[in-house]
């Protein structure tokens, strides 16, 4: 217990250390400031901005931002959708693999430029090199910098005086890729290599086994002495190709698309108990980042400490929900005591899905990082844990993806959350609600109710379409009450462009796909329309003075405040379904 | 305000320089580094046997053999990748299971019965856990300790070594929590098969 405890604080530390220099230097960079690497980047900017005809002073009103936002995510959706759909007539395919379906291809385009990466295929046996590298690593890098583009754009409406505009999305791009994700990215693919994770442009390698196997007729694996085996087998594949390059930027991004269909519980993307770390760490390091710089935006730090404090109650009890119900393991793991679940020179605990060199402890951490940043990548597999231990990962996508959330979406997303308490905390007392010196009206309520519960009406209506069609319930793994959870958990994780999943469902259908597909579009664009609106609204408003009868929104109460309003809204809006699912599985198991 | 042609134009180009600077050239100068500094790790992590044939130690196998020390139970499948003899090659995955349902729970019995029987110098002791599940990957490359040690006896009786002298191939095959704190330790069980086999 102790040796898991301090592990945990060593991740926390290790993140905090990161993200704190990290929240004054994105600042910079997306101040156009000079900073560590401006020598670099500003010149790059500058010929980028003449290249295409940017004006770099361009002081864009909300409705022009929001335009050019969706005009380039649009153009990215249809130069992902093309490249996917013709992979195979592109170079770098050494394995020969086809073109993807139109559906296929709309549902990966959807992932990766809502930044879900919600992935219907397993990478390593359907995508070229060039799909994975100029495809897909190129939209991890554009959207978490749309998500801090519109993010700064909400900041700036958040403290203008009178209305200057919300800056320029291409210059904001283009800071955001050059001085933050490029940088960290290169830096995070390097450790990964050295630690073990394969980075090259081969054909896919074979490795001898040293037992060779045999396989029946039916392509099941047997003995290789066995009777009905019809073929012998001694190699096995090993994937190859650029996957540390992709991995750390999935990682930074928020993105958590897998170069493999396993995603970081693969010891080729992630080898070491320290690329864990770092991998794990390199997914909260923005998020958590851009809280703090939001402190210092508006120029009163206990602001951006108080969002933090609310994000970071939930986000540890979260953490340690996961690591007791997974070291709890289940009964029908230990079977009365013939399997060895404690901890004395093993991890101990529900190991089913779990790799031996992360243990429980370092997966039941990460399922909590990744699903509180909208990250999505994995190391374990999340179908495979309690039932209770996997409700909690669904819990926090449910919640909206506010506790830290996708680069740049969490936290505007969290605003409307902080709006609304505002708003709640006024008609309780009677004072007239204002944030930041900004007076709350009607137009910023509607805007900011969107935001929250924007999420969970995606997840639902998602959740029921999925239901309505008979041929979802064929295509999963388990029956049951778990076979419910396999369903909610991929209607919340496209709802809340997280992108895990409980994986025994077989997503890859033309209706799953398009109905996913759709889910992550809305909850991506609408949430950043409403951000946009909300911004441009109070940019338009004048500040007014602190009185005695303001509210405080940095003290302890309102955090407090805070924390029950987004559990209100989760609980309110998906207990029924999450009594459906996982809460009857664990009833089932324990009675 | 909109004069949309001019910023549809600016978003493909945007989209092409995207495309070069994190496509292209982040992609090749991590590969750059990454085969000039670090060419084993880069390519795959494989190692020449004495046999002559290569193995990737970050690509776990499975052990049927009583010579051979057991790894996690691995999810094979035969279905996915072949070569271009149109032979087949194995490929694995993670199971998905509920670790809640009934039949997850005949499978661990079936598993550990089998465990028990190959054992007959540990008992009633009760098994290892990651000795009777599936891993994530489904081709886990590593067993805990409690795991190898379980199994020390067998191979001392299979292969005519000493006990102290298993041990001392675990030991070598064994990866210590990292920094003394980061992870579980975990024994490479490939290589202490191929060190076993004497062909490492």
């Amino acid at each position: 217990m102790i040796d898991e405890i301090a592990e945990y604080a060593l991740y926390v530390a290790f993140l905090l250390a990161c993200a704190l220099p990290l929240s004054a230097y994105i600042n910079k960079v997306m101040a156009g400031e000079r900073h560590l690497l401006s020598r670099v980047t500003a010149p790059i900017e500058r010929g980028a901005c003449r290249l295409l005809g940017v004006d770099p002073g361009e002081q864009m009103g909300w409705r022009k931002y929001l335009f050019v936002a969706l005009v380039f995510s649009t153009v990215s959706f249809a130069g992902l959708m093309a490249i996917l759909m013709l992979q195979g007539v592109l170079p770098f395919n050494p394995q020969g693999f086809d073109g993807l379906s139109w559906d296929l291809a709309f549902n990966t385009a959807a992932s990766f430029v809502s930044n879900t990466n919600w992935q219907s295929y397993a990478g390593e046996s359907t995508l070229s090199y060039f799909s994975q590298a100029i495809g897909l690593t190129v939209q991890n890098f554009v959207t978490p910098a749309v998500g801090v583009a519109v993010l700064f754009a909400l900041f700036r409406g958040l403290v203008a005086q009178e209305s200057e505009g919300l800056g320029s999305f291409w210059v904001d791009v283009m800071r955001a890729v050059l001085g933050i994700l490029l940088p960290l990215s290169l830096v995070l693919a390097i450790v990964d290599v050295a630690q073990g994770s394969p980075q090259n442009l081969s054909d896919y390698e074979t490795t001898q086994l040293v037992e060779p196997v045999g396989v029946t007729e039916d392509g099941e694996i047997v003995a290789a002495d066995d009777p009905a085996a019809v073929e012998t087998v001694d190699e096995m594949v090993v994937p190859m190709g650029p996957q540390a390059s992709q991995v750390a930027i999935k990682q930074l991004g928020t993105n958590g698309g897998g170069y493999n269909g396993v995603n970081s519980a693969s010891a080729l993307e992630n080898p070491t108990p320290l690329t864990n770390l770092l991998q794990c760490a390199s997914l909260l390091l923005i998020p958590v980042a851009l809280v703090f710089s939001f402190g210092r935006f508006v120029g009163d730090r206990r602001q951006g400490r108080a969002v933090f404090s609310a994000m970071f109650v939930i986000f540890l009890a979260a953490l340690f929900a996961v690591a007791a119900f997974e070291m709890a393991g289940t009964p029908q793991l230990a079977q009365d005591g013939a399997v060895y679940m404690g901890s004395d020179g093993q991890s101990g605990g529900n190991m089913e899905g779990k790799e031996t060199r992360f243990g429980v402890t370092d997966s039941a951490l990460w399922a909590a990082f990744t699903t509180a940043a909208s990250n999505g990548s994995v190391n374990s597999m999340h179908d495979s844990f309690t039932p209770m231990g996997g409700m909690v990962p669904m819990l926090l996508m449910q919640l909206g993806e506010i506790v830290f959330g996708g680069i740049g979406c969490g936290l505007y997303s969290m605003i409307g959350f902080v709006t609304l308490t505002v708003f709640i905390a006024g008609l309780m007392v009677g004072r007239t609600p204002e944030y930041l010196g900004k007076k709350i009206g009607p137009k910023e309520m509607r805007m900011a109710v969107v935001l929250a519960i924007c999420t969970p009406v995606v997840i639902l209506v998602g959740a029921a379409a999925m239901c309505l069609d008979p041929a979802t319930f064929a295509s999963l793994s388990n029956a049951g009450p778990h076979g419910f959870s396999e369903v909610l958990y991929a209607a919340t994780s496209a709802g809340g462009n997280n992108g895990s999943a409980f994986a025994g469902m077989d997503c890859n259908t033309p209706f799953l796909n398009t109905v996913l597909g759709l889910e992550m579009l809305a909850n991506r664009f609408v949430p950043m329309a409403a951000a946009l609106c909300l911004a441009g609204s109070l940019s338009a408003r004048q500040k007014v003075a602190a009185s005695a009868g303001t509210l405080s929104t940095s003290n302890a109460m309102f955090v407090f405040l805070l924390i029950l309003i987004v559990a209100l809204i989760a609980a309110l809006s998906m207990f029924p379904a999450l009594a459906l699912g996982p809460i009857a599985e664990q009833l089932q198991m324990v009675l | 305000m909109m004069k949309s042609m001019a910023n549809w134009v600016r978003a493909l180009g945007l989209f092409v320089l995207a495309s070069a600077a994190c496509g292209i050239v982040y992609t090749a100068a991590v590969t750059l580094v990454a085969q000039v500094v670090f060419p084993y790790q880069a390519n795959g992590s494989f190692v020449e046997g004495t046999d002559g044939n290569r193995y990737s130690m970050l690509v776990g196998q499975t052990y049927r053999d009583d010579a051979h020390m057991w790894g996690r139970v691995q999810n094979y499948n035969a279905e996915t990748f072949t070569d271009e003899d149109g032979s087949v090659l194995l490929w694995a995955g993670p199971t998905n299971e509920s670790p809640a349902a009934f039949e997850f729970g005949d499978a661990v019995a079936q598993r550990v019965e089998k465990v028990r029987a190959a054992h007959p110098e540990q008992g009633d002791a009760p098994v290892p856990s990651d000795l009777v599940t599936c891993s994530g990957s489904g081709f886990d490359p590593h067993i805990s300790p409690a795991a190898a040690e379980y199994q020390v006896e067998r191979l001392a009786r299979t292969t005519g070594r000493s006990q102290d002298e298993i041990r001392a191939i675990i030991v070598q095959c064994t990866q210590q929590p990292q920094f003394g704190v980061l992870g579980d330790a975990a024994v490479n069980v490939l290589a202490v098969n191929l060190m076993l086999d004497g062909v490492l």
